[in-house]
């Protein structure tokens, strides 16, 4: 029912690949007439397992490039635009025309009237330009490794998530699982940059942060538990693939999915958006940076792009939830493709999965950021309250009323 | 000459989980101690994934690189920091 853009990205960037090696091996032959050792790099380039390293060399770069310029910008500017709409104000406003130089820079056009996708950029190379402090009695190896914990825990979640059915660096058979494996590893960095940095305000905050991410992940498991009774497999693909399909079809012309969110996985796919609200470190549970008490929380003492990298991540983690609920519960990238156009002998489908999946992840972040706009900060006690005495009761039914349904047919 | 990649990234692998497991008991610092912990455990996981059992990997990762550690460090921090700083010296309560 639904067609990718890319059908296999490894495929496709293979054949890329052993193009461009086999000019380069041309190249290196005809220069191995004059300087014969070259022959033998030649040779070497040919193979097989070079070919494949420099192909899943960039894929990751693909997707790496994919993640953070395009989607994290974007889902950076819908945030800070969105939130700023709600209050009734421009927001952010620097965009292509606040360049100083000729093309840009019109006698009737103000230079501060754009859109506003520019501005992450440019307080990123604000951060890059500031300078690096350590603060004094800090613990500073850890003060410096934990920001690279954290943003490369996360960024591992990536390396198994799909965009499509076929855009996607791996894909394994315990894919959901790795996720979670990934997402559950930030707590560590955390915890040690709120230690290391040797303030009060980010001790209290890393404490916050993972007693909340610890006692949130336990009902997010149980929560996909609760779904893997009925899927009977971790695989992304697979678990998309089995929601591809009409569940009831009123009359002939609007089918309802049959996403695993319509149906007795109700309860759990709640329960999966609370924790993964509280996993992102959103506003009803944002308690680790209460601005009100804690000054940043555990981030309190970073300066420079380590700044930019542990503020940066929350987003990250934000395209990964909204990405997971949309695989697990909304369908993923399933969707009709209208039509498809004909590009030099390819089918092309006019509106591919990649769109689907965007729409979804999108309208996730734009809600989440309404619903952590318009509601109050949550107490510490309260978080935990809800966690543990709410949510994992909750999850455990919802495993129950799972099996149930599966026994019963 | 064929060489046993396996052997060699085991080899690595084991030179990095003895090296963190030594450093977990001589170091003084018991955050730091609780990191190489954690370090130690996620190698032990790769050395899992070397044997292609990739389900007792991601559930080592999961429990134990991501909730032990964390629990160690909670365990830590709500104790008095000076014990094992100063070798001798109680911090005065």
């Amino acid at each position: 029912m639904s067609a990718p853009l890319i059908p296999n990205l490894f495929a496709v960037c293979k054949v890329l690949v052993a193009a461009i090696i086999g000019i380069v091996q041309s190249i290196i032959y005809a220069l191995s007439g004059p300087i014969p050792p070259l022959r033998g790099l030649g040779d070497w380039l040919g193979l097989d397992a070079v070919i494949t390293v420099v192909t899943y060399l960039i894929v990751v770069t693909i997707v790496v490039l994919w993640v953070t310029v395009l989607n994290l910008f974007t889902v950076m500017w819908v945030e800070r635009k969105l939130y700023s709409r709600l209050q009734d104000r421009y927001g952010i406003m620097i965009s292509i025309w606040s360049l100083p130089f000729w093309p840009f820079n019109r006698v009737h056009r103000p230079t501060h009237k754009g859109l506003g996708y520019l501005q992450n950029l440019a307080d990123g190379v604000k951060l890059i330009q500031k300078e690096n402090i350590t603060p004094r009695n800090a613990d500073s190896a850890m003060f410096h490794i934990s920001p690279v914990l954290i943003a490369s825990s996360t960024l591992m979640v990536f390396a198994v998530l799909p965009w499509s059915s076929g855009f996607y660096v791996a894909n394994l058979d315990l894919g959901i699982l790795f996720i979670l494996a990934a997402f559950s590893l930030a707590p560590l960095g955390i915890l040690i940059a709120g230690y290391a940095a040797n303030n009060k305000y980010t001790l209290v905050g890393g404490f916050r942060a993972a007693a909340m991410l610890l006692s949130y992940s336990i009902p997010m498991v149980l929560a996909v538990i609760a779904l893997v009774v009925f899927t009977g497999t971790l695989d992304p693909v697979k678990i998309v693939q089995q929601q591809d399909r009409p569940l009831v079809a009123f009359g002939t012309t609007l089918p309802l999915p049959a996403w695993y969110v319509f149906g007795p996985q109700f309860l759990g796919f709640l329960i999966f958006s609370v924790a993964m609200i509280a996993e992102m470190e959103r506003v009803p549970f944002d308690i680790p940076e209460a601005e009100a008490e804690l000054v940043e929380g555990w981030t309190t003492e970073y300066s420079g792009m380590r700044f930019g990298i542990v503020f940066a991540f929350k987003w990250l983690r934000m395209l990964a939830a909204c990405a997971l609920i949309s695989i697990l519960y909304l369908g993923g990238w399933s969707g009709p493709v209208f039509t498809t156009l004909s590009v030099g002998g390819i089918p092309v489908p006019i509106v591919p999965e990649e769109i689907w999946f965007l729409l979804r992840i999108y309208f996730l972040a734009a809600f989440f950021v309404v619903l952590s706009w318009s509601v109050p900060r949550v107490r510490i006690d309260q978080i935990l309250n809800i966690g543990w005495k709410r949510l994992i009761p909750y999850s455990l039914l919802a495993i129950l009323v799972a099996a149930g349904f599966r026994v019963l047919g | 000459m064929a060489v046993d990649w396996e052997l060699i990234a085991f080899f690595i692998l084991s030179a990095f989980e003895i090296i963190g497991s030594v450093l977990v008991v001589i170091n003084k610092r018991l955050v730091r101690a609780a990191f190489w912990l954690a370090m130690t455990l996620v190698t032990i996981g790769v050395i899992y994934l070397l044997f292609l059992s990739e389900f007792v990997f991601l559930i080592q990762i999961l429990v134990y690189a991501g909730a032990v550690p964390v629990l160690m460090v909670f365990g830590i921090m709500l104790t008095r920091r000076k014990i094992m700083d100063e070798p001798g010296q109680e911090a005065p309560e």
